[in-house]
C-alpha cells in the first residue's frame, strides 16, 4: 500500500499522458468530452418528456446529475478491463506496483468527470434557475466513496481479464443492462415498492440517488443511504484489492 | 566483501498451455469435449540455481538461447516470482532494470515527456527527474530534439535516449539484458565506458551477454546457465571456456 503511494508521480504521469494523447492535435480538445453527455441528455430528454411523457420537472437537469457519474463509472470499468493487458510490454520489463494501472485509469476518468461537471453543472444551475444549497457540500463525501467503489470493481475486472479475455465483452454487455437498472432516467422513489427493491439491489443506485438528492432535490442523503455507500464502497474495494493482489504475481507471465 | 544479492536454490516453472482457454466459453466447452480441453506442460526455466553477488561486483550471465538467463534476471528484478527458493536483495536498494531500452516510451509524446514518464516508472519523484534531466539530454546528444515526438526519432536516437535515461537513474544495482547491441559503434563504446565508470563507483552489475569478449573484459565473475541449470560459477575466462565446450558438443 505504502509502495503504491510512493509511485504517485507515475500515476500522475499516466493520467497526464492519457489526457494529452486524447486531446493533442484536436482543435476542439476537451469540448469533445462534453459532446457525448450533452447529446445523450438532449436525446433522452426529448424521448422521455415529449414521447413518453415522464413528469419529472427539469428533466434535463435530473438526467445530467445522474449521467455524468454513470459515465465515470462505466468508462472506468470498460477501460480497466484493458489496463493490465495494454501495458503488457511494460509489466514484463520493469518492476513496478501493477496497481498503478487501474488506479490511473480511474483517475483519468475522474478528471474527465469533474471537468464535465465543472462546465455543465453551473450551466444547468443558471439555466434552470436552481439556487445553490449547503447540501451540495455532501458531494465531496459521496464522490470519494464513489471513487473507492469504482476502484474496487476496476481492480477486479482488470485482474480477471488477464486470465479470461472475454470479460471485456461481458463487462460491455453487463454495463448496458446495469444502465437501466440504475435510476438515471427515472426517479427510483416513484417506482412501485417491488421494483424499487430490485433497483436497490444494484449498489450503484445508492450513489446515483445520492447525487440526485444533493443536486436535484437539494437535500442531504439520509443516514441509511450514507451507511450503504460506506458499506458497498469498502466491500468493493476490499474484494477487488484482494482478488488483484492474489493474481498479481502471475500477471507478468500471463500477459 | 559481503553478499549483496543472494540467490538461494531458485527454481522457476512455467506452465505452457496447449489449447489454452482464454475465454470462459472454452473453459466451459472443455468440460464436455476432450479435444478442447486444456493440456498443461511444465517447463523448468530455472532449476535450483544458487549464487551470490557481492557489493561492487560485476557478474556476467552467459548461456545459449532459452537457457534461463533472462528469466533469472527478471526474478532478481522482482518481475517474476520464483516457484521455489529465495532471492534476497536488500530492502530499499534501488535496482535499475535494463531489459529493453526505452521501456514505456510512447511514440506520440515528445522526448522530454517520455523521460519524465519513463523515469517515474522506475519510481522517481518529479524533483529527482528534474535533477537528472540535463544529464540525460547531454548523454543522449539529443539537445534540440527533446520537444519532438519520439515517433520522429530514428531507432538509434530512441536507443540513445533510452540508454541515457537508464544510466542516469542512479541505481545501486544494475541489471542489464543484452541491450548494448543497439546504436552505432561510437555510441556503444560510450555506453561501455559509462558502465565501466559505473563499476568504478562501486555499484553492482548483473549483465547478460552472448559476447565472450565483453564478459571476459568486463566481469569479475560469470555464471554459465544451460537448460535452467547453473553449470559453472566463477572466473569469467573459465566460464567462457566451458561455454565454448558446450557449444561444440
Amino acid at each position: 500500500m505504502k509502495l503504491i503511494f510512493s509511485y504517485h508521480e507515475l500515476i500522475k504521469n499516466l493520467v497526464l499522458k492519457d489526457l494529452k494523447l486524447k486531446y493533442r492535435d484536436s482543435t476542439l480538445g476537451f469540448l469533445w468530452s462534453l459532446a457525448n453527455p450533452l447529446l445523450l441528455i438532449l436525446v433522452y430528454s426529448f424521448v422521455f418528456t415529449q414521447m413518453l411523457r415522464v413528469d419529472i420537472p427539469n428533466f434535463p437537469f435530473f438526467l445530467l446529475v445522474g449521467i455524468l457519474p454513470w459515465n465515470f463509472f462505466a468508462q472506468s470499468l470498460m477501460m480497466s478491463t484493458g489496463s493490465i493487458l495494454d501495458n503488457a510490454n511494460l509489466i514484463r520489463k520493469v518492476w513496478l506496483p501493477i496497481e498503478v494501472f487501474p488506479i490511473a485509469t480511474v483517475f483519468f476518468n475522474l478528471v474527465q468527470y469533474l471537468l464535465a461537471l465543472a462546465v455543465l453543472l453551473p450551466t444547468a444551475l443558471l439555466f434552470f434557475r436552481v439556487s445553490l444549497s449547503w447540501s451540495m457540500l455532501a458531494f465531496f463525501a459521496v464522490l470519494t466513496l464513489h471513487v473507492l467503489f469504482t476502484l474496487g470493481l476496476s481492480f477486479f475486472v482488470a485482474a480477471v481479464t488477464v486470465f479470461y479475455r472475454d470479460v471485456r465483452h461481458f463487462t460491455e454487455i453487463f454495463l448496458m443492462l446495469l444502465f437501466w437498472l440504475t435510476p438515471i432516467v427515472y426517479d427510483v422513489r416513484a417506482l412501485p415498492e417491488a421494483l424499487r427493491r430490485t433497483v436497490y439491489l444494484n449498489p450503484l443506485s445508492f450513489f446515483i440517488a445520492s447525487y440526485q438528492d444533493i443536486f436535484y432535490r437539494q437535500t442531504l442523503p439520509g443516514p441509511i443511504s450514507f451507511l450503504m455507500l460506506f458499506a458497498v464502497s469498502f466491500l468493493s474495494l476490499a474484494l477487488g484489492y484482494i482478488v488483484f493482489s492474489t493474481c498479481k504475481a502471475r500477471f507478468a507471465e500471463e500477459v | 566483501m559481503s553478499a549483496l544479492i543472494e540467490i538461494a536454490d531458485v527454481s522457476k516453472v512455467f506452465t505452457i498451455r496447449h489449447n489454452r482457454s482464454e475465454s470462459l466459453k472454452s473453459s466451459f466447452v472443455g468440460i464436455f469435449h476432450k479435444r478442447f480441453r486444456e493440456t498443461k506442460e511444465t517447463l523448468w526455466a530455472l532449476k535450483n540455481v544458487s549464487f551470490s553477488v557481492a557489493r561492487g561486483e560485476t557478474l556476467g550471465l552467459i548461456g545459449r538461447n532459452g537457457s534461463g538467463k533472462s528469466t533469472l534476471l527478471r526474478i532478481v528484478a522482482g518481475i517474476y516470482e520464483p516457484t521455489s527458493g529465495k532471492v534476497e536483495v536488500p530492502k530499499g536498494a534501488r535496482v535499475g532494470t535494463m531489459i529493453e531500452l526505452g521501456v514505456g516510451f510512447n511514440f506520440e509524446l515528445t522526448g522530454r515527456e517520455n523521460v519524465f514518464l519513463s523515469a517515474s516508472m522506475y519510481g522517481l519523484k518529479r524533483k529527482e527527474i528534474e535533477a537528472i534531466y540535463p544529464a540525460v539530454v547531454e548523454f543522449s546528444e539529443l539537445n534540440g530534439f527533446m520537444d519532438v515526438p519520439v515517433k520522429n526519432y530514428s531507432s538509434g536516437m530512441q536507443a540513445r535516449l533510452g540508454f541515457a535515461l537508464a544510466i542516469n537513474l542512479d541505481p545501486e544495482v544494475l541489471l542489464v539484458d543484452e541491450i548494448l547491441a543497439v546504436g552505432d559503434e561510437a555510441f556503444q563504446r560510450k555506453c561501455i565506458e559509462r558502465m565501466k565508470q559505473f563499476r568504478a563507483e562501486g555499484r553492482t552489475i548483473i549483465f547478460v551477454s552472448h559476447d565472450a569478449e565483453t564478459i571476459r573484459s568486463f566481469c569479475d565473475q560469470a555464471c554459465l546457465l544451460d537448460h535452467g541449470s547453473l553449470l559453472f560459477v566463477g572466473n569469467p575466462g573459465k566460464a567462457i571456456e566451458e561455454y565454448h565446450k558446450l557449444l561444440a558438443s
